[in-house]
């Protein structure tokens, strides 16, 4: 009964959820010992803007230890102390969730590397120095990609690895956990809200609330519609319509297995729909950010809402956030508008997290209806409400406690802030965009597109519900809940 | 909530096996499950025949396939009432 979720603490030290969260608070409590005047976070390499052939802003400068406690750390060492910390924790979690830890560890480092070039090379300035800042890097031209080039090539290179290299793609495999990374990256980002909400407390949870209402209202809509288009023009089995309408319209993967496991479905009919829903979501993610760009740059809270209620999975999601976030205040500061980073990305994760958070009742509520209207079977006595908490994601929980602990500390103990933004910046800023730096290598590769062969008809219904119901339907509702919210001034 | 049995559920690829060091039960279906569970109650020697024992089925999650279980790891309990 090992692998059973049975008791409340059951998977805490086994699944990657949990080890989100350890992993996630663990470096949130190291970064708020800087309260305390020690910084022990500071060693965090992070990158910064380069020109090759520069004199002064040349590759050497484009690592540094990333606080001013470790000024005199050196490139390398802070590089090296980095890889060995993180290396070491996933590590650790691997062992715990039963991985085969040495092949985790080869397969971290790789990922790790290819990670840190694509990060390095994309902060070449031809790549992302906007026009205002050639002339301080010594450059006449650029493609003013802003941050979104790193996570763009770290794309490629994993969705290259993925689909053309599947023997070591199939190698990699075993330490390339997109969602760990994310939810990880995610807990990481309840730091940055935490220190947003200090600056623009009512405004943070406006988005919040404005998130919940438009998660709730879409939720209503998507599921029904997904389903008797399933069951009246596909003529896809009960089954099949049901996991397959909360794969695309509720929150993914962990949907999908949750309705599957909800209406005691073979497993392998979410499998497949799972198999489905990765390769959706890694198209979602190429295409939704640059179209929502083009289109929406005057209302980029709604296309964050918007990619939040679209994108099906948590790693997709947050990183076509990310890469909108990037992209869109590169286009807005080319007509000289500058926007604080984050806030686009965070409206994309605020309406994902309330769907995770509302997957786990969505469950528990059509597992009360299959077991007793649907399948009425005799003997079955009740569905356990204990299946809400094991469904509900934990990372959510660290997200929570590091946003709201920052928000504490804003309201009461005031004169504290300065010394706790030292740690709070590190977490929140170098550390939060490696974890998406790796999950974006990652993701692409675990997509392998040949998976979509042979899923004829499953795949023409998800591509039409997508299209024609999920993201309309989601544009509009974002639009009602979230027009006219800007993010806040850099 | 106490329980008379408890069972690790995993699905084959063809039927649903419930299994705990004593009891094996199969079945295509979780009804036919149900019913196999009472014979193999009975055939146990640990209930009388027309008694009801109160069963936990719990999904054996390590058996989704590794690469789902990062995006969820939880499929379904049940709580069943058997009669032997």
């Amino acid at each position: 009964m090992d692998n059973v979720n049975r008791k409340w603490y059951s998977g805490m030290l086994t699944t990657e959820d949990w080890w989100a969260v350890w992993i996630g608070l663990f470096m949130f409590l190291l970064g708020l010992l800087s309260l305390t005047g020690v910084d022990l976070v500071g060693w965090m390499a992070k990158t910064h803007t380069w020109a090759l052939g520069h004199p002064e802003k040349g590759f050497a400068t484009s690592l540094s230890a990333a606080g001013k406690a470790y000024a005199d750390m050196s490139p390398l060492a802070s590089f090296l102390v980095t890889y060995a910390v993180f290396t070491a924790l996933t590590c650790i979690g691997a062992y715990f969730m039963k991985l085969n830890v040495k092949k985790f560890f080869v397969g971290f480092t790789i990922i790790f590397l290819i990670t840190w070039a694509c990060w390095v090379i994309g902060h070449e300035a031809h790549f992302k120095a906007t026009p205002n800042q050639w002339e301080k890097y010594g450059i006449t031209w650029g493609l003013s990609l802003g941050g979104g080039f790193s996570y763009l090539l770290a794309l490629a290179v994993g969705l290259f690895i993925g689909n053309f290299m599947k023997k070591f793609a199939g190698f990699l495999s075993e330490a390339a956990k997109p969602e760990w990374f994310i939810k990880t990256a995610i807990v990481y980002l309840g730091v940055k809200v935490g220190l947003m909400s200090m600056e623009a407390a009512s405004y943070t949870f406006e988005l919040a609330a404005a998130g919940a209402a438009a998660t709730f209202v879409a939720y209503m809509l998507f599921w029904p519609i997904v389903y008797t288009l399933g069951r009246r023009v596909f003529k896809l089995p009960r089954q099949w319509a049901a996991v397959l309408s909360s794969g695309i319209s509720v929150c993914g993967v962990s949907a999908a297995v949750a309705t599957g496991g909800a209406i005691r479905a073979k497993p392998i009919i979410p499998v497949m729909v799972s198999m489905l829903i990765v390769v959706f979501a890694m198209m979602e993610l190429i295409v939704l950010p640059g179209l929502y760009t083009t289109f929406l740059s005057d209302e980029p809270i709604v296309a964050g809402a918007a990619m939040g209620m679209t994108v099906k999975t948590d790693g997709a999601d947050a990183a076509a956030g990310a890469i909108m976030d990037e992209m869109m205040r590169a286009k807005a500061a080319q007509s000289g508008i500058f926007w604080q980073e984050g806030w686009i990305l965070t409206s994309a994760i605020m309406t994902k997290i309330w769907i995770d958070m509302f997957i786990g009742i969505w469950a528990f509520v059509l597992a009360l209806i299959w077991v007793y209207r649907v399948e009425r079977q005799p003997g079955q006595l009740h569905v356990g409400a204990s299946e809400i908490w094991f469904r509900f994601p934990k990372f959510v929980l660290g997200y929570i406690i590091a946003w709201f602990v920052y928000v504490g500390i804003a309201m009461f103990l005031p004169d504290l802030v300065d010394a706790a933004v030292v740690g709070a910046n590190t977490v929140q800023s170098p550390m939060r965009k490696m974890m998406f730096m790796l999950t974006f290598v990652s993701i692409g590769i675990i997509t392998d597109f040949s998976k979509l062969r042979g899923m004829g008809r499953l795949a023409l219904l998800y591509a039409i519900a997508l299209v024609v119901i999920i993201a309309p339907i989601a544009l509009i509702v974002a639009w009602i809940f979230h027009h006219g919210m800007m993010p806040l001034p850099a | 909530m106490k329980v008379d049995v408890e069972l690790a559920l995993v699905h084959d690829g063809t039927e649903w096996v419930a299994r705990n060091g004593s009891v094996v039960a199969r079945g295509r279906t979780l009804s036919e499950l149900d019913r196999d569970l009472g014979r193999a109650l009975a055939a146990s020697g640990k209930y009388r025949r027309g008694a009801r024992v109160l069963v936990f089925m719990g999904f054996d999650n390590g058996t989704i396939p590794t690469w789902i279980r990062q995006y969820a790891a939880h499929y379904f309990n049940r709580y069943v009432s058997i009669e032997v």
